[in-house]
């Protein structure tokens, strides 16, 4: 199996590194890079707890190869914060009570992040559009949709 | 996973040669929804080489030329469902690429991954065979163009060679006083398999009379078809709900005459025409 050398930008740092192809984005953050804020739950690409920004887009981590990021830029959670501050969205999910267990926050606000990127004024419809793809077992969900909905203001 | 050699080909004749070097040996990798998911179950095929197609940039791109829209394989569902083309010319497959697993499976998932993996509730495919779609296969030895709709052999089978790849679908542009629509019903309301859906299209003349018709189920035959014997009830007709009733227990029937009645039939029977009838009413 050959390893590919890949260059990448990890929250907002060059990587340039050697990877084994048969591992997804999910083992690589994890257990390579030592992010764990991305979370594993289904690895089927059902739950979106592993979801990450690839060039902007919420995906799932768990269903992306590691060299398939190479040239590409990946935000996870731990790179939300900025400067040593919250990001809007963060400082809203706490205030809102919208974590719980806390297993789907990365992923809801890396998903919450790339809809008001690209829309920064969205209708309740996109909101839950956008997090459609990511479970939550503990809140019902309202919280998280007005934690967004405060952030828009 | 197990280890495998993994190639990501700078353009088409490149890709085109490792496939004829490996063969069935080789998998090809684009969006990864499907395939990364067949590669972690523990009693899977070792691959020698996966082959990672999204470099390829001449395999991506949805354009319109005189009278078709063209497809580029590489083509994501959330491409599909935002593309301007595809609102005014192709609305049903926009739709069904709207309600596609999740926001994160459609930035990744392909149309062309959705075609070549076959499975019998891929959501593309209803609307492609309603529009009477074609693709183009490209091998080192040629280049093949075939009707969609002759692609499948059964679930997970298409008539694809081992070295051919996909690179071009394509299909008329539906005329203006035309109405589509694409209905998905699933499990959940998101992040769901189509249990049954319908891809319906129906073409009108200037005074409001159906002449062509076309009803295409999905995750409820054997192999894509459409359903001729139900569409032939519409023509030189007026939409009514008594009309396109009709149609839908149709379509039940011939999906009966081809399953059988098994354990899902008791549901799948009423539910499927009621589904055709609502597919057949947003394009009234």
């Amino acid at each position: 199996m050959n390893r590919q050398t890949i260059s990448t930008t990890i929250n907002r740092r060059i990587y340039t590194i050697d990877v084994y192809p048969n591992q997804t984005l999910l083992e690589f953050l994890r257990e390579e890079l030592g992010f764990t804020g991305t979370k594993c739950g289904c690895e089927i690409g059902e739950c979106g707890a592993c979801t990450v920004l690839l060039n902007g887009e919420a995906v799932n981590s768990c269903l992306v190869l590691v060299p398939q990021i190479d040239g590409k830029e990946v935000l996870t959670i731990e790179g939300l914060a900025k400067d040593r501050k919250l990001h809007p969205l963060q400082e809203s999910f706490m205030n809102y009570d919208a974590v719980h267990c806390g297993f789907c926050t990365p992923g809801m606000l890396m998903s919450a992040k790339a809809l008001l990127d690209k829309n920064p004024n969205p209708d309740e419809r996109e909101i839950r559009t956008a997090i459609s793809g990511n479970l939550c077992r503990c809140t019902g969900y309202v919280q998280i949709v007005d934690a967004i909905k405060e952030v828009i203001k | 996973m197990k280890p495998y050699d993994y190639i990501s080909p700078k353009s088409i004749e490149e890709a085109t040669s490792v496939l004829a070097e490996y063969g069935s040996d080789a998998k090809i990798i684009a969006g990864g929804t499907d395939l990364i998911i067949e590669l972690r179950r523990p009693n899977a095929k070792a691959l020698k080489v996966i082959v990672d197609i999204t470099k390829l940039g001449e395999l991506t791109g949805i354009n319109s030329s005189n009278g078709s829209v063209v497809i580029k394989p590489l083509s994501t569902h959330t491409k599909l469902l935002q593309s301007s083309i595809l609102h005014q010319h192709a609305l049903l497959l926009s739709s069904a690429a709207s309600v596609i697993g999740s926001p994160q499976i459609r930035n990744r998932g392909t149309i062309g991954g959705n075609i070549m993996n076959a499975a019998t509730c891929a959501d593309t495919v209803p609307p492609l065979i309603a529009l009477g779609a074609q693709v183009v296969l490209q091998s080192k030895s040629g280049i093949r163009h075939l009707s969609l709709s002759d692609l499948f052999i059964k679930p997970y089978q298409t008539k694809a060679k081992a070295d051919e790849l996909l690179t071009e679908i394509q299909f008329p542009k539906l005329p203006v006083n035309a109405k589509s629509s694409f209905i998905k019903l699933g499990r959940r309301n998101a992040l769901s398999i189509s249990r049954l859906s319908v891809a319906a299209i129906l073409f009108y003349d200037n005074n409001g009379k159906i002449i062509k018709a076309r009803i295409v189920p999905g995750a409820a035959l054997p192999v894509w078809r459409r359903v001729t014997e139900a569409e032939q009830i519409l023509i030189s007709e007026k939409p009514s709900y008594k009309l396109f009733t009709e149609a839908g227990q149709k379509v039940s029937e011939v999906m009966i005459s081809y399953m059988g009645r098994r354990w899902s039939t008791e549901y799948k029977e009423p539910v499927i025409a009621t589904l055709v009838r609502r597919a057949l009413e947003q394009c009234a």
